[in-house]
């Protein structure tokens, strides 16, 4: 009977370790989901933006998983603004597949960014020489946020559109990076 | 068990033709048309659920809101510059020019069907060989018409029914077993909701083998869940159901909901659902085939030739 519940034992731990094991590995193919510049989802992103509104334009990129060095990220957001319904909706995508759409609890007419934005990875380089990589060097940071959006950040000409990185260290101030995402030339930089 | 082995037991003995003859046909029955089959291993059963199926939240522009006042102010200001970019005209696609040339083409073909329709029907009988010699010539400039008429389709098809968008058909067949539906309701994750209301009509070719459209849209290319209620007697207390599809992308996808064996008791899900997407390649146009007319009219031999002999 010891035997028997023994076994028994033995054979809910195993199940229990195999279920962890399943979960383990759900949680770490999700983190180690492959790494893409911000351009290789904007085609999923506009088909769930015309299937939501015929006049949705897209508004804002942000990266939603770390980004590597590179310029590339496992998860990017996209934000779309329609006119004519005054709504945001955002579509996340990971893997070549649309993992969040919800729509934006804010109001958030913002204007349309311009069709041929430089691609995240050929504007992290301009960032880098632009100041990004001394202050990592200096104080040990880490780009953490890449944000594309027309005029917000962009000083002179609010119609440029640009990639805004934002650098950040313990114990100092983070290091923002505006780069005209159409040229690729550094704007104007700051700590905050 | 043992029944049924006696039944597929061989007994040559008493297999006699008509039994051969009932088998072929049974068989024939079964495979059924090959159209068919194909169509029946392209749908899959979907579940209809009664509760919402949970779905993880995964985070999404935490920047932009943890720093939304900022980033909104930063546009407020900018509306208030109100600087517009005006929008320049962009250029024309050269698809729509080409498609005024393809009518006035088809046009012209039309009509020079109809000359030559006219002048045949003026000639009330062949009193020559040289009119033979003339339909052969009618029939191929029609069969090059023809010809042409189906580039011309296959280009409008390319152009219109190839660009397929992502797209999703939800549609009802089979007469429930109990109660009267007068309405469905599909509801979207995007909290697009549609009501299509069922007559008389409706209803009665529903159990008949009629297919009644309720919803058809643009549905973002993405693993959702679809909620459906019905409205009607006996139906209206039901609670909705649940059910999960991704349409996959620029894909008409269908839904087909099948109430033949739903029953309100049993609630929405005792209704069968079934999922397939469109074929999106492009049917090609059979050719037709030509009118064996030249080789059945035996070669006469012209005058020319006669004077060629020795």
């Amino acid at each position: 009977m010891d035997d028997c519940a023994r076994r028994s034992r033995n054979a809910s731990r195993l199940l229990a370790w195999c279920v962890v094991g399943l979960l383990f590995a759900g949680t770490a193919a999700a983190r180690n989901a492959p790494p893409f510049a911000a351009r290789q989802g904007l085609e999923l992103a506009s088909t769930a933006a015309q299937s939501w509104s015929a006049d949705a334009v897209l508004v804002y990129v942000e990266n939603d998983e770390p980004l590597d060095g590179a310029g590339s990220s496992a998860r990017w957001g996209y934000l779309y603004y329609s006119p004519s319904q005054e709504r945001a909706r955002v579509w996340s995508i990971r893997e070549g597949r649309l993992v969040v759409a919800e729509n934006l609890d804010m109001r958030f007419d913002a204007p349309p960014v311009s069709a041929n934005w430089l691609d995240s990875d050929a504007a992290l380089v301009a960032a880098e020489e632009g100041g990004g990589a001394r202050f990592r060097k200096e104080h040990g940071g880490r780009l953490v946020n890449m944000l594309l959006m027309r005029g917000a950040l962009s000083e002179g000409d609010p119609d440029v559109t640009t990639w805004t990185f934002v650098y950040s260290a313990s114990g100092a101030p983070s290091l923002f990076v505006v780069v005209d995402a159409t040229h690729g030339k550094v704007q104007r930089t700051w700590r905050g | 068990m043992r029944h049924a082995r006696m039944l597929h037991a061989p007994c040559p003995g008493r297999f006699g033709s008509h039994q051969a003859i009932a088998l072929l046909v049974v068989g024939l029955v079964l495979l059924g048309p090959p159209g068919a089959q194909a169509q029946d291993e392209l749908i899959t059963t979907v579940r209809i659920e009664r509760v919402k199926p949970a779905r993880e939240k995964i985070p999404t522009l935490r920047f932009l809101k943890a720093n939304r006042d900022f980033i909104r102010g930063r546009f407020d200001r900018l509306r208030q510059e109100s600087r517009q970019e005006h929008a320049g005209a962009g250029e024309l696609d050269p698809r729509f020019l080409a498609y005024r040339e393809l009518l006035a083409r088809i046009a012209a073909a039309k009509d020079s069907v109809r000359v030559s329709a006219e002048a045949r029907e003026r000639a009330e009988l062949f009193a020559s060989v040289s009119d033979l010699a003339n339909l052969e010539r009618e029939l191929d400039l029609m069969e090059r018409l023809l010809d042409e008429q189906r580039v011309r389709l296959g280009t409008l098809q390319a152009d219109f029914a190839g660009r397929q968008r992502t797209e999703l058909d939800v549609m009802i067949t089979g007469g429930a077993l109990e109660g009267r539906l007068d309405s469905v309701v599909v509801t979207l994750e995007d909290g697009t909701r549609v009501t299509a209301g069922l007559n008389e009509t409706q209803r009665e070719s529903l159990k008949h083998g009629g297919v009644f459209e309720v919803f058809r849209g643009l549905v973002e290319p993405r693993e959702q869940v679809i909620a459906i209620a019905f409205h009607g007697e006996g139906w209206s207390v039901a609670a909705p159901g649940y059910v999960t599809l991704e349409p996959a992308r620029d894909v008409l996808t269908f839904l087909k909901l099948d109430l033949a064996q739903a029953h309100p008791t049993r609630g929405i899900t005792s209704v069968l659902a079934g999922t397939w997407q469109l074929d999106p390649t492009v049917p090609v146009f059979p050719r037709i085939p030509a009118i064996p007319t030249a080789p059945t009219v035996p070669p006469l031999p012209t005058v020319d030739a006669h004077q060629d002999q020795p």
